[in-house]
């Protein structure tokens, strides 16, 4: 099959960018997204030209490494998928496909594809983690769980940290990230010592970085994860109890 | 190949700024705000509905209005506070909604989003014009049928009858028209607005967020629906 690759070249953040067009041939709908990506690569060096510079990593939809924006969309056309998952079979042959950094004021290009997301990695070292000294493994059952809330917690915890919910943001909103983040420990009985700090610190390295959530929606309908709409609503009622309560726990 | 990219030049991170009123603080009293706008646009309509009852009972539900709590409350005590909690409402929600705002087209930064096709993410996107169209009509509706000024108001406004004001003001259509136009952008705020409210609330729980989405759906429509008859009926001569 044919595609013509629609691609966003920047040399660096400090630079300006703009869209080339490269014809691709010799690749078929059963290539990933990045391995045509791949195949571009190979014959843009072949001409002794730069390749273009994209993030990834596992390439099986687990890292949250890779991510671009494919025809407007965060990741590509196919739902809950990453773009390492998504493949050429989604597009007609001949089609034109047009590739961009995920676009948010928060993640600024490094080159061409691939942006700088710590911005993200600042909210979970504000408060996504668990500080707590837990000892070793407890015996089962020693701290009854239901499945419910386990398997709930097991559902916010998916998120891969992509950043796709941010750049599917008219906002540049990172509230389904952040509320995953909040709510997957928050469902849990072992880190509550610290479930206020965590809201506290979280909304507030949220706030500083990215935009206010308007629940357009937009996050969970590109969320590679799965991650529900009602983790940003999570997020709102972390931080409402924390304000209420004013207290770490 | 993999394009392997040496990361030399670090992006330098956005300067971090505590902000002076948190996106918390200022969604939560939109939330809440918002919140008592819908209470009041309901028990509004409800209200208008007296119209049905004739000239004299609509007149008389307008003036025991302004008797509510009395002699507890001076006359018209009651209105007045109302009438202050919306207009500090008023402030603050607009206030937090230019605020937001700002921030929100900050940090998206220079590319914005396009292709929005869902209606849900339509409806968010259209709540800054929803609300403008919505504060030039209570600034229209307040001069034509409150206070009677003109050229707003009609030239037969009497302060202290309701009904004959609201007839003569519906009679001319291109008020009418407006009228029905306001409550149908009305709605769409109305409805995402109590849906937003719900979240930034912090409504998780199953249950909860589907009553949140009725009510929020319900309330918008009824609001519409019960206000939109008024004008139609006044310009179909049914009331006179």
């Amino acid at each position: 099959m044919k595609l013509t690759l629609k691609v966003w070249r920047q040399e660096s953040g400090a630079e300006d960018g703009h869209f080339e067009e490269y014809p691709l041939e010799g690749v078929g709908p059963e290539f990933s997204l990045l391995e045509a990506l791949d195949k571009l690569n190979d014959d843009l060096v072949a001409r002794g030209e730069d390749p273009v510079a994209f993030d990834s990593d596992c390439r099986e939809g687990i890292c949250g490494a890779c991510g671009v924006t494919v025809d407007g969309r965060p990741h590509g056309p196919q739902e809950k998928t990453p773009s390492c998952r998504q493949h050429l079979r989604s597009f007609e042959d001949g089609a034109t496909v047009q590739l961009e950094p995920f676009r948010s004021g928060a993640f600024p290009v490094v080159k061409d594809l691939a942006v700088d997301r710590s911005a993200l990695d600042r909210v979970i070292e504000a408060g996504g983690f668990v500080s707590t000294s837990v000892g070793t493994a407890p015996d089962a059952d020693a701290i009854p769980v239901t499945h419910e809330s386990a398997e709930w917690a097991l559902d916010l915890a998916a998120c891969i940290g992509c950043g796709a919910c941010v750049a599917a943001c008219p906002n540049g909103s990172a509230q389904l990230f952040a509320g995953s983040k909040t709510m997957h420990l928050a469902t849990l009985p072992s880190s509550q010592k610290e479930r206020s700090r965590r809201a506290k610190g979280i909304t507030r390295a949220a706030e500083e970085e990215f935009g206010p959530c308007s629940v357009y929606g937009e996050c969970a309908e590109v969320c590679p994860a799965g991650i529900p709409i009602t983790a940003i609503a999570g997020l709102n009622r972390e931080k409402l109890r924390q304000v209420l309560r004013n207290k770490d726990d | 190949m993999t394009a392997t990219l040496q990361r030399r030049q670090q992006t330098a991170s956005p300067p971090r700024r505590r902000l002076p009123i948190s996106n918390f603080a200022a969604k939560t009293t939109m939330a809440l705000t918002g919140l008592i706008f819908v209470g009041f646009v309901f028990v509004h309509m409800y209200g208008n509905l007296h119209i049905y009852r004739g000239q004299e009972e609509f007149d008389h539900y307008a003036h025991w209005l302004r008797e509510l709590l009395m002699p507890l409350v001076p006359y018209e005590g009651v209105l007045w506070i109302l009438r202050a909690v919306l207009v500090t409402s008023l402030v603050l929600h607009v206030g937090g909604g230019l605020l937001l705002w700002t921030r929100a087209r900050r940090a998206r930064g220079p590319f914005r989003r396009s292709g929005l096709t869902r209606g849900e993410a339509w409806m968010a996107r259209s709540m800054l014009g929803t609300g403008i169209v919505i504060l030039l009509f209570v600034v229209f509706h307040v001069l034509d049928l409150t206070l009677g000024a003109q050229p707003a108001a009609t030239d037969t406004f009497e302060a202290g009858s309701a009904y004959a004001n609201l007839v003569a003001s519906f009679q001319r259509p291109l008020v009418s028209g407006f009228y029905i136009l306001t409550m149908l952008v009305l709605t769409v705020h109305v409805a995402h607005g109590t849906w937003t409210a719900a979240n930034d609330l912090g409504a998780t729980g199953r249950r909860l967020r589907q009553v949140a989405a009725w009510v929020a759906g319900l309330v918008a429509i009824a609001v519409c629906v019960g206000n939109v008859t008024i004008p139609l009926v006044v310009l179909l001569g049914v009331i006179q």
